[in-house]
């Protein structure tokens, strides 16, 4: 189970990510080039700190109405069932939720951080509230072709929700049906983003839109994506976001045998006309099973049909995307059976009378595999687990061999990625149990401090079916399915000071987060030592990483950073303060003096997760040509 | 100064007037903090010292706030804090207040408002320097409020302390100032050190902690310079000429002050305008704050630093709005109104 379930909600409304900027140049690191027009607003002619350098991260879910909910029998919840007036709303007893990159070099898996999610009724009591697990978005591409920036791209998350308090739901039958159905103590949420307002002149800047379902979850599936049919891409050339050749992005199905239905999420699939507007038309879509006769020709079995139904107005805001097919009908038992051993097809009908119809393909043989969490940080000596999921036409592919692999493509942007590559110990191969599982151990040694003025190293790591490899099978990979990882460098302090020592951690914190300095100036020993700072900061960088108001807001310190904070704030020396040290020579002051390069004229539209793609792109280049 | 319903008193000798009495002090100490900061909310990164005195008087009337709700809990109350009628609107009086009393405002940092409505808010029953405002017949003082409530409480004894210690709220503020509240001593101390730091002692404007109590806080602002003490005064100085304020100059540059409009309201933003957006995300947060204080003050003493952590995200939510041009020259600011959702 999962939201993509016949008992499932949708919600439509506004996110806001309200992220800081400095730190999306991987050259605002560098401490001793740092120019403090970096912290400034961009401009016309300068980039500065690109379009947003004072942003407080802040992630927000706005005026997310529940528009339409479905019972487990398939049928819509009553019109006088009070869920269909509820919001989902983010938490109201705590500062916002907080939206962070993993590094300058991997913009492209922010994760959500400290959500709490509630199902609210107008007054803002409560019927549900539950902790969102931290995940990052996947699956970003040119959701708007006519558009630039990164209004023009659109993304998904999905994840699960923990720790579920009920409130009153007596008079809503749909409530009570998820609880029972939630009895392993979570839900499952997807939602989908896309234009996204970066233009600091606009009203509604750091707005976007969102589209989301909620549905029941079971301990047993994965948490950040669905165990059923996945349809796969290829991309065209691009120097952003990633363009699906045949206009529908990634997307996955579920087959239901028990009710007899598919239940298939375009909701980050289809394009739009404009930048948040109706999709474009790509022609009447339907979904089919192919089945190949003994003569080897190909057929269709009709499934059902969504039509043009996703022109219509509010198909979105209703739906998030998600059908039930086929509408009218249950499937035959023949054809499940079908279904069960043939890949899934959606299919195009022509725009115009003289076009050909177009059709988007479930993966070859139906095969597919993924790990389930896919972002980790690490210190020296830790492990991350990737747990991973294989599967045919959504049944567990047992037996099969998955092959890992080092994999930098899809990272980049400042100093060189994914070296040292001895860093991370990991098998290179895996067979999934009966279940079609595996876990893969990742160990980590101390990268050494590759990239200089930026904390340790990230690597990426892809997992692929063995099956998937061989040319014929032209297997179209997913150039989001991989696992990122950051291994942060190793960092020893006895006793821990603040020259040579914790002054360049904190001097980059105030330097890449000027929104800091009306609370406390990291960059000052006098201030950071303040009494009255000494506690609060404390407090925030004690805090565990999933505490909304846990610091730093960016979750890149190291463990070995931290406890050097922690243990110094903690001892002060025989002035009562936490050790100040030896200045280094040359002074601070000297560094301060080193000339800022010359800023280039820019395009606005270009900073911004597009830059990053650019980057990566640029990155991957440069390797080959060496 | 504020003058308070002599109604309250009365009420005091009433069955559950303790109580009663209590939360309406809770609902006082708050009542204060929105004018307050939305005035220094006004004040840019370039007025800074003013905006540090303004921030050290809201502190302690965060402090008081905590001290009246460990009281309240402690004599088996509980505060009431996260409803819509909790915060005043604003052009008003403040709880309690009667309709001759003062009118307070959200109006933008300026010296008269300082003067107008903050240090009326904080004139003590007999300031130093000052006659006695007027005689207070039908109505009392927000001081003598608390002496009444000390009153009270030592009346009834020890007694009425069957409140659960469990609900006592200790962090974020030094223990010599939030302390349990488990006795009609701890209750005393508590309430002596809400009037001292709001008025300071009859003789002295200094608190026993050796801080300026908030009225005279607000008259250095006021006068433009630190008051100081006068060093070495013969014996049998009077108490009003032991201080005078010729310490240094507090700078004040009007021009730094962002023009919002005053007292706002949510339903005067369009739907679609930025301000209107940004006015539900901080009356969201706003309301967070009162919802968590809500659950730190009924069982739940460790989300203290939560809430602490949502004020300090409001100052930034507000500075964003107050650069954001509303109407008539003037630019939006946060309406401080109960706003549980953010539609």
């Amino acid at each position: 189970m999962s939201y993509l379930n016949s008992l499932r909600l949708h919600f439509f409304g506004q996110f806001q990510a309200a992220v800081s900027t400095v730190n999306n140049d991987p050259l605002h690191f560098n401490n001793a080039k740092f120019d403090p027009a970096y912290q400034k607003m961009e401009t016309a002619t300068h980039a500065n700190g690109w379009w947003n350098p004072r942003g407080d991260a802040n992630w927000r879910m706005i005026g997310c109405n529940i528009t339409s909910a479905w019972l487990s029998d398939g049928q819509p919840a009553a019109v006088s069932d009070p869920v269909l007036t509820y919001l989902i709303a983010d938490s109201d007893r705590s500062v916002a939720a907080k939206l962070v990159d993993l590094d300058p070099a991997q913009q492209g898996v922010s994760e959500i951080w400290g959500m709490e999610v509630r199902i609210a009724d107008a007054s803002g009591n409560t019927l549900m509230r539950a902790k969102y697990e931290t995940a990052g978005f996947m699956d970003i591409f040119l959701r708007w072709p006519g558009g630039s920036g990164d209004g023009s791209a659109g993304a998904m998350y999905q994840s699960v929700l923990t720790d579920i308090k009920w409130g009153q739901i007596d008079k809503s039958r749909f409530l009570q049906q998820l609880q029972q159905a939630s009895s392993e103590g979570l839900l499952s949420i997807k939602f989908n983003v896309d234009a996204f307002d970066a233009n600091y002149l606009s009203p509604t800047f750091t707005l976007g839109r969102v589209a989301g379902t909620i549905g029941p979850a079971t301990a047993a599936e994965p948490q950040h994506f669905v165990i059923g049919r996945h349809f796969m891409m290829t991309g065209l050339p691009s120097q952003g976001f990633f363009i699906p050749a045949g206009n529908v992005n990634f997307c996955e199905a579920v087959v239901d045998g028990k009710a007899g239905k598919i239940y298939l999420d375009l909701g980050n699939s289809l394009p739009t006309q404009s930048f948040g507007g109706p999709f474009t038309n790509i022609g009447a879509l339907s979904i089919a099973c192919a089945t190949v006769d003994a003569s080897g020709d190909t057929h269709m079995l009709p499934l059902g049909e969504v039509d043009y139904d996703y022109l219509a107005p509010k198909w979105y805001e209703k739906t998030a995307g998600v059908v039930a097919l086929p509408h009218d009908r249950a499937l035959t038992a023949d054809e499940l059976n079908t279904v069960a051993a043939n890949p899934l097809v959606i299919r195009l009908g022509p725009v115009q009378p003289w076009q050909e119809p177009s059709a988007v393909w479930e993966s070859p043989n139906g095969l597919y595999v993924r790990a389930d969490k896919f972002v980790f940080r690490l210190n020296p000596g830790e492990d991350a687990e990737i747990h991973l999921y294989g599967s045919q036409y959504g049944q567990p592919y047992a037996g099969a061999r998955v092959i890992c692999y080092l994999d930098a493509s899809g990272i980049g942007g400042g100093p060189p990625v994914g070296v040292p590559e001895d860093v991370l110990e990991f098998p290179r191969s895996v067979v999934l149990n009966e279940f079609g599982q595996a876990k893969v151990q990742v160990s980590a040694r101390n990268p050494g401090n590759p990239r200089g003025y930026i904390d340790g190293q990230v690597y990426g790591i892809r997992c692929v079916l063995e099956d998937t490899l061989a040319p014929a099978v032209q297997y179209p990979f997913n150039p989001s399915e991989f696992v990122s990882l950051l291994v942060w460098d190793e960092f020893t302090a006895d006793p821990p000071v603040w020259w040579g020592c914790l002054q360049p951690v904190f001097q980059q914190y105030a330097n890449l987060y000027p929104l800091m300095q009306r609370f406390v100036d990291l960059s000052s020993y006098d201030s950071v030592t303040n009494p009255d700072n000494v506690v609060p900061l404390t407090i925030t960088f004690g805090l565990d990483a999933n505490d909304p108001n846990a610091m730093p807001v960016t979750r890149d310190l190291s463990g070995g950073k931290r406890s050097a904070i922690l243990q110094w704030l903690a001892t002060p020396g025989p002035d009562g303060k936490p050790l100040l040290g030896t200045p280094p020579v040359p002074p601070p002051a000297a560094l301060e003096a080193v000339a800022a390069p010359a800023p280039a004229p820019f395009d606005p539209k270009s900073l911004g997760k597009v830059a990053f793609y650019k980057r990566v792109k640029a990155a991957r280049q440069m390797r080959r040509k060496q | 100064m504020i003058l308070l319903s002599k109604q309250l008193i009365d009420d005091l000798d009433k069955p559950g007037g303790l109580q009663r009495a209590l939360q309406k002090a809770i609902e006082l100490e708050h009542a204060t903090l929105p004018t307050y900061l939305y005035s220094l909310y006004s004040l840019s990164d370039d007025n800074a010292e003013i905006a540090g005195l303004v921030l050290e008087v809201i502190m302690e009337e965060m402090l008081h706030f905590a001290v009246a709700c460990n009281t309240l809990n402690a004599v088996g109350g509980s505060p009431d804090i996260d409803k819509p009628g909790f915060i005043p609107s604003y052009p008003g009086h403040l709880p309690g207040g009667v309709d001759s009393s003062l009118c307070v405002h959200l109006r933008r940092f300026s010296l008269e408002h300082v003067h107008n409505t903050f240090m009326s808010i904080e004139e003590p029953e007999d300031p130093l320097h000052f006659p006695v405002a007027m005689a207070a017949v039908d109505h009392v003082t927000i001081g003598e409020y608390y002496t009444r409530i000390e009153n009270k409480i030592a009346e009834l004894g020890e007694g009425i302390f069957t409140g659960d210690p469990a609900l006592q709220v200790l962090g974020g503020f030094s223990p010599d100032e939030l302390f349990p509240i488990t006795g009609v001593t701890s209750a005393k101390k508590g309430i002596e050190l809400i009037r001292q730091q709001g008025e300071g002692t009859t003789t002295s404007p200094v608190d026993p902690e050796k801080e300026l109590a908030h009225y005279y806080k607000f008259a250095e602002i006021w006068h433009g310079r630190h008051l100081v003490a006068v060093p070495n005064p013969p014996p049998g100085t009077p108490d009003d000429q032991k201080y005078r304020y010729d310490g240094p100059v507090i700078p004040f540059d009007p021009a730094k002050v962002l023009p919002v409009v005053d007292d706002p309201k949510a339903s005067k933003y369009p739907a679609t305008s930025q301000a209107h957006f940004l006015n539900d995300n901080f009356n969201y947060a706003y309301t967070s704050l009162l919802k968590a204080l809500h659950l730190t003050f009924n069982g739940q003493p460790n989300r203290l630093d939560s809430a602490i952590a949502i004020m300090h995200s409001m100052r930034e939510l507000a500075m964003e709005m107050m650069n954001v041009p509303f109407e008539n020259c003037e630019n939006a600011g946060p309406s401080f109104e109960y706003q549980p959702v953010n539609k």
